[in-house]
């Protein structure tokens, strides 16, 4: 399939999607995707949540929520290299809104995580909604069994296990080995160890990371995405203003999703393919039921 | 005759040790504060540097210039032309670790005060070491910070004593953890976390062990180090000859009891009158709080009678003298000062070499500021004069790409104050390629994580498709990693990161470096015939 011939297909589809099943029936099952677009970043993430059908759906009162995002470098929102301090902080308030009794943002960051967290914006605007937003801590690191088909073991952060529900907030990202640096590479910071190894088999031991993690959700920040000099980038001509969210229960979707703003197409990701032959996810986004709006 | 002691003296020494221990809690606060908060400036953290006159006068005598921030150092100089050296006994937090541990082993009897004061003598040691000193400051070669009391007590606490609290609470943490108390544990990590303390320095045990036998050295006698080795305790005995606050016997009550002399911490001798040394008085009223019979006391005297002082033989002095002046040129016999060396990386900011070792006071500041622990006290790498100035060691951390702290905290200008935006633009060296070692190039498989943490936008590392010829004959390709020098800053993150462990397949040099003319590399007027048009963009 060609990319044009995709994205035609995506937009198709989308809009059968948004007028189809809600003229046919009412009560219909939320959409298995969700790709809102607008100025507003918090505003796209409260519609991308509501579209999939609300937070509740995800969270039950009292539940302990782990939020990811990615606060790898330290490099302010505007340079895309880390998750968009708003989106997080939306994501929290509707943890807390949805019955959460304790919501924790963290990262095992690339640069000095002091640096990181106050740069991005993500500590101080997690913490103004009522997250946790602590360091990660190396006596809470523990080697564990990850069943995965490259990766058998390795050091995880149980911060990211011992959690009732895990929410995965990747940003859209160039990344010189694996192309894209979405959700799946987004787990290399919630482990510790040697994960400048892992670039070895970069897509196998993301979807191996994927696969253990497992998270409740994907909510992918593609406000602004880092087009080259990934991942970090580091001047404002890196990146595109895309202005979008993509929410979903599938990792492997919203990755599928993400690669059209990088006009790639998903076969011309390892890792997708890989992910979807275990069982991760969808990678043909025409058999799922895709929301797209702009608010 | 009735026995009491002064009430009004101990109070005083009352104030006294809270003076002290204020100074020092504030040493202690301003050490602790001296890293990332949050913040891209961090404020004027190492203001008390610029209160010591022995830094400010031996470092403009070595680099022939004038720092303005020293202007500082004129008020300790009034105030002891005036009072004597209250700043040793009330200020001086190096002082007062010495007192502390002092009195601890007077307590704990391992001290045992002597009557028989035989060692005055050894009193004119410090002022010795004082004109070595000063007169290699004269032929350029800058000492002070090996013994300067802050530079020592500074360089002490950032690569020994706070890497060892940090070591130590780490192991406390661990035991919390293995003991259930998890919750502890994690609140402990998170504060120690915030303190961002660096914990690994390659001279922390052997400065560790220096600080130590410093402080053991008051085991034989009070305040070893200010009575016969501190340089900046010398410098203001030189000043205190005609201070007005003296101090007296009143010998129509005093019992002779020689408790004062006995007590007094720096081998003042209070008793007899004409035997005081003004010089070596640190006015903390041990000898009058402790009189039995309140005869000793402070009058305020513009002329005294007659001053008693350090016994400093002329012909030890110009022995001294000699001595700094004949080893002076030996310090120059390193080869650093012909040829740049390699691993001689030096923070971003840092004067040309030369000047550097000039103005360097080897006190650590920039080593307890840096986020990544990148700079260490050097041992050989910069010549004995620069023995303890920091060094840039890329397989222990990286030149942070929007942090200028190291210049920031410099008190002496020897690393010149940055903006961030400066910084960024400052080259310290430059990185190579090791291909024998690079797992692309050598063994065929996916690897660049030296591309993917290089800082500059567009990145200074790029890749290529390489071959390599695996050992079973088949022929891999690969990305593998090659260098723009015109864009890398020499920051070292990808030697740092590289996964190669122990010899690393990428690494840093100062070569390029923009501080010096001789170590320079690629000639700026060649690249426009070079580049023509804009370069291709490697990302698309």
């Amino acid at each position: 399939m060609r990319r044009r011939d995709f994205m035609k297909d995506l937009a198709v589809g989308s809009i059968i999607l948004r007028c189809g099943p809600s003229l046919l029936a009412q009560g219909t099952p939320a959409p298995d995707l969700a790709m809102i677009t607008g100025e507003s970043p918090a505003a796209i993430t409260k519609e991308a949540l509501a579209a999939l059908g609300g937070m509740k759906r995800f969270i039950a009162k009292g539940d302990k929520v782990m939020i990811k995002p990615n606060i790898g470098w330290d490099r302010t929102p505007e340079l895309a290299a880390t998750t968009n301090p708003e989106i997080v902080k939306t994501l929290v308030e509707l943890s807390f809104e949805a019955g959460a009794k304790e919501v924790t943002v963290m990262d095992n960051t690339i640069n000095q995580a002091q640096r990181c967290y106050a740069r991005s914006g993500i500590a101080e605007a997690a913490k103004a909604a009522g997250a946790k937003v602590p360091f990660v801590n190396d006596y809470r690191l523990k080697k564990m069994t990850l069943k995965g088909e490259w990766l058998k073991e390795w050091e995880v952060f149980t911060d990211f296990v011992e959690t009732d529900k895990l929410i995965n907030v990747p940003i859209a990202k160039h990344h010189s080995l694996s192309r894209l640096s979405i959700g799946m590479k987004n787990w290399l910071g919630a482990i510790g160890g040697a994960r400048n190894q892992l670039h070895q088999k970069i897509d196998e031991a993301m979807v191996d990371l994927a696969a253990f993690f497992k998270p409740q959700l994907t909510v992918l920040d593609a406000y602004r995405i880092l087009t080259r000099n990934g991942p970090q980038g580091g001047r404002i001509s890196d990146i595109k203003l895309q202005k979008t969210v993509v929410a979903s229960i599938d990792p492997v979707a919203v990755e599928t999703a993400a690669a059209g703003f990088f006009e790639l197409r998903p076969e011309e990701l390892p890792c997708l393919g890989i992910a979807e032959k275990r069982g991760l996810g969808q990678t043909n986004l025409e058999k799922l039921t895709v929301e797209k709006r702009t608010v | 005759m009735k026995k009491e002691r002064s009430r009004k003296y101990r109070a005083i020494q009352s104030v006294r040790i809270v003076s002290q221990a204020g100074f020092f809690g504030l040493f202690l606060y301003l050490l602790f504060k001296t890293h990332f908060t949050g913040k891209d400036y961090i404020g004027p953290v190492e203001t008390f540097f610029h209160f010591d006159p022995l830094l400010a006068i031996a470092t403009a005598i070595a680099s022939r210039v004038l720092f303005a921030s020293f202007a500082l150092a004129a008020i300790t100089i009034v105030l002891t032309l005036v009072l004597g050296r209250y700043v040793c006994g009330w200020v001086c937090p190096l002082g007062t670790v010495h007192q502390f541990f002092s009195f601890v082993f007077k307590k704990s009897k391992l001290l045992k005060p002597r009557k028989e004061e035989k060692s005055a003598g050894r009193l004119a040691w410090k002022y010795y070491i004082l004109v070595i000193v000063l007169v290699a400051s004269l032929f350029a070669v800058d000492l002070v910070g090996i013994a300067d009391p802050l530079s020592f007590l500074y360089r002490s606490f950032a690569a020994a004593v706070v890497p060892w609290f940090a070591r130590a609470g780490g192991a406390l943490i661990g035991l919390f953890y293995k003991a259930g108390l998890s919750s502890a544990g994690d609140a402990a990590a998170q504060f120690l976390g915030t303190l961002s303390l660096n914990q690994t320095f390659q001279q922390g045990f052997f400065l560790g062990l220096l600080f130590l036998g410093a402080v053991v050295l008051n085991m034989s006698k009070e305040r070893f180090w200010c009575r016969y080795l501190c340089p900046a305790g010398a410098l203001l005995g030189l000043f205190s000859r005609w201070n007005v606050v003296k101090v007296r016997v009143d010998m129509d009550k005093c019992i002779k009891c020689n408790l004062c002399t006995l007590h007094c911490q720096t081998q003042a001798n209070p008793y007899p009158n004409e035997g005081w040394r003004s010089s070596e008085c640190v006015y903390c009223y041990t000898c009058a709080a402790i009189c039995p019979t309140k005869a000793v006391y402070f009058p305020v005297k513009k002329n005294p009678e007659k001053i008693a002082s350090v016994n400093l033989s002329r012909r030890r002095l110009i022995f001294t003298s000699a001595l700094a002046l004949v080893a002076a040129p030996f310090f120059k016999l390193t080869p650093a000062g012909k040829r740049a060396a390699a691993r001689l990386i030096r923070p971003p900011g840092a004067l040309p070499e030369p000047q550097f070792l000039q103005k360097c006071v080897k006190c650590s500041e920039c080593m307890k500021a840096c986020p990544t622990n990148a700079l260490q006290p050097a041992l050989d790498e910069a010549g004995p004069e620069g023995i303890w100035t920091p060094v840039l060691k890329p397989r222990i951390g990286y030149c942070e790409y929007y942090c200028s702290l190291c210049s920031q905290v410099c008190p002496t200008g020897a690393i010149r104050e940055l903006t961030i935006e400066e910084k960024i633009k400052v080259k310290i060296g430059s990185a190579w390629v090791n291909k024998d070692r690079c797992i692309p190039y050598t063994l065929g498989r996916p690897c660049i994580v030296c591309e993917e943490h290089c800082p500059t936008s567009p990145k200074a590392i790029k890749f290529v498709l390489v071959e390599a010829k695996l050992p079973d004959g088949t022929v891999a390709t690969q990305k593998a990693p090659v260098i723009d020098l015109d864009l890398c800053i020499g920051c070292g993150i990808c030697e740092t990161k590289c996964p190669v462990m122990d010899d690393p397949a990428i690494y840093c040099t100062s070569v390029g470096e923009d501080r010096s003319e001789k170590n320079r590399l690629l000639l700026e007027t060649i690249q426009p015939a070079v580049m023509t048009g804009e370069p291709e963009d490697p990302y698309r």
